[in-house]
């Protein structure tokens, strides 16, 4: 491994006075890490409270896109990698302290267990399926007769990587946008929003989606409330942190974060939604796309402008 | 909201529709700084798709290099977001209304194809003429006139004039 040698810890390329080392593969993988642990949360609760019946999609359909989700949200965390060949060492400590270490090890318990939730519906949704090996399965009835024992952990698992989602960047402490705690409840919030609207769109009960529907707008008030905030925690802080806020209030990236994130990401969505419950016909493929797209953007957001914030002028 | 007859054929009274435009104009003016427009948008996504799939050809094109190219932004400007907002706005007027559906409306004497291409072709001549005016019916005409632009009526009658003419040759096509 080659280390380059800094004489000065200014004018550094790609880090002072503007990181430039996070593109599209950091906030493509946050959104599909959010939705994942969002389905994820939703399966396992509806399992738990005895619901699955009721909540086919939530538990048993929208569950078998996620280790897709996550397989791909890891494989751009791979492609981001500087030292692509080194990745294994994160499994070669553990620690409490670095959020890459909770990451790497949640990531490493909730694919696997995603993996065994969705395959041990596969059969159920495609009844020609054949898992041929005896030993497979004995696999599927153990885990179809012990379902709830593995809701549990993936319930547990899925809040904290979908507060990891937001704590990767929090970690961070040169970068005053990210270094705020607000971002891991917020993520969390805004991935269980997107896992919401996946399941709206996968599902074709009419008293399912009216429940997801209820569960989604509740979300995203709670998103806003974090989103004012986050904002106010800044605007109450020191000047890097009122820098920081302004580059949403008024600075280059208020237009699109007020227009596609909380607009028409969350507001828009939302009023849809209500009308739905009000029994107004309304094409569900619309809120949940644009919430998915509002979520999208928001991470790109928040990625791209956290690398331009800074404590040292 | 009172459902009284909510099959798609309630629409809102013409006269409050002008009122509610015009308020909605004057806090345009309040609020962003600047009038309604239509067609703008349009030409800005225009620029900008070009600039994004052949650079060259807008630093060349002394149209196109007022809006895109160089530093210049075509995609963040208020007309852009104020359409997003007009379609969001209309979708909820389709819920509310009960007419969220997807169909071509005509005449029963023409075909949906036959509508489809006069309205192509009617747009493709409406957006080379705002082009030529500098604005459509929201950005030259309403926007004018509502700061008593001379340019504003003009366009105003010419737009009118032209739609009364045009209408009563290509009549057959409704009536």
């Amino acid at each position: 491994m080659k280390e380059e040698l800094f004489a000065s810890g200014r004018n550094i390329p790609n880090i002072d006075p503007y990181l430039n080392i996070w593109h599209w593969q950091i906030p493509g993988y946050l959104f599909l890490g959010g939705l994942a642990a969002g389905i994820l949360f939703f399966a396992s609760f509806f399992t738990i409270m005895g619901k699955e019946e009721k909540m086919q999609a939530t538990v048993k359909k929208a569950p078998m896109i996620v280790p897709f989700a996550l397989v791909l949200g890891l494989f751009f965390l791979f492609l981001d990698l500087k030292h692509k060949l080194y990745f294994w060492q994160l499994y070669t400590t553990v620690r409490i302290q670095s959020p890459m270490s909770w990451g790497a090890w949640v990531l490493m318990a909730i694919t696997p267990l995603s993996m065994v939730w969705a395959a041990s519906y596969v059969r159920e949704l495609f009844p020609k399926w054949d898992w041929k090996y005896n030993i497979l399965k004995k696999t599927e009835k153990w885990v179809i007769a012990n379902r709830i024992l593995l809701a549990w952990p993936l319930a547990i698992l899925s809040v904290i990587l979908g507060i990891y989602t937001g704590i990767l960047l929090s970690a961070f402490n040169a970068r005053p946008l990210w270094n705020t705690s607000i971002l891991g409840p917020l993520f969390l919030v805004s991935g269980m929003s997107t896992g919401a609207a996946v399941i709206m769109l996968m599902s074709k009960d009419h008293k399912e989606r009216k429940i997801m529907g209820r569960i989604d707008i509740l979300l995203i008030i709670v998103e806003l409330f974090f989103i004012i905030h986050l904002f106010m925690g800044f605007l109450a802080g020191s000047e890097v942190q009122v820098n920081a806020a302004n580059l949403f209030l008024g600075g280059k990236f208020t237009a699109p974060f007020f227009a596609f994130v909380v607009i028409l990401g969350l507001l828009f969505p939302a009023v849809l939604e209500i009308f739905e419950l009000k029994g107004y016909k309304v094409p569900i493929v619309v809120p949940a796309v644009l919430i998915l797209l509002g979520g999208l953007i928001f991470r790109f957001l928040m990625v791209e402008a956290g690398q331009i914030t800074r404590y040292l002028y | 909201m009172k459902k009284i007859k909510n099959d798609g054929s309630l629409y809102l009274n013409p006269y409050l529709g002008g009122v509610i435009l015009g308020t909605v104009l004057l806090l345009s003016f309040y609020i962003s700084g600047r009038g309604l427009g239509a067609s703008g948008a349009v030409k800005n996504t225009v620029a900008a798709t070009v600039n994004a799939v052949a650079p060259q050809h807008v630093e060349k094109s002394a149209y196109y290099c007022q809006f895109a190219g160089g530093d210049k932004e075509p995609m963040s400007n208020w007309l852009v977001y104020e359409v997003l907002g007009v379609l969001a706005g209309a979708f909820i007027s389709g819920i509310i209304f009960n007419r969220l559906k997807l169909k071509v409306e005509h005449s029963p004497k023409i075909t949906s194809r036959r509508r489809l291409i006069f309205a192509l072709l009617g747009g493709v001549l409406f957006g080379f003429g705002t082009q030529l005016a500098r604005g459509c019916t929201s950005g030259a005409a309403l926007s004018g006139m509502a700061v008593l632009s001379f340019g504003g009526y003009i366009t105003m009658i010419a737009i009118f004039g032209t739609a009364f003419i045009a209408a009563w040759v290509l009549r057959k096509n409704w009536i």
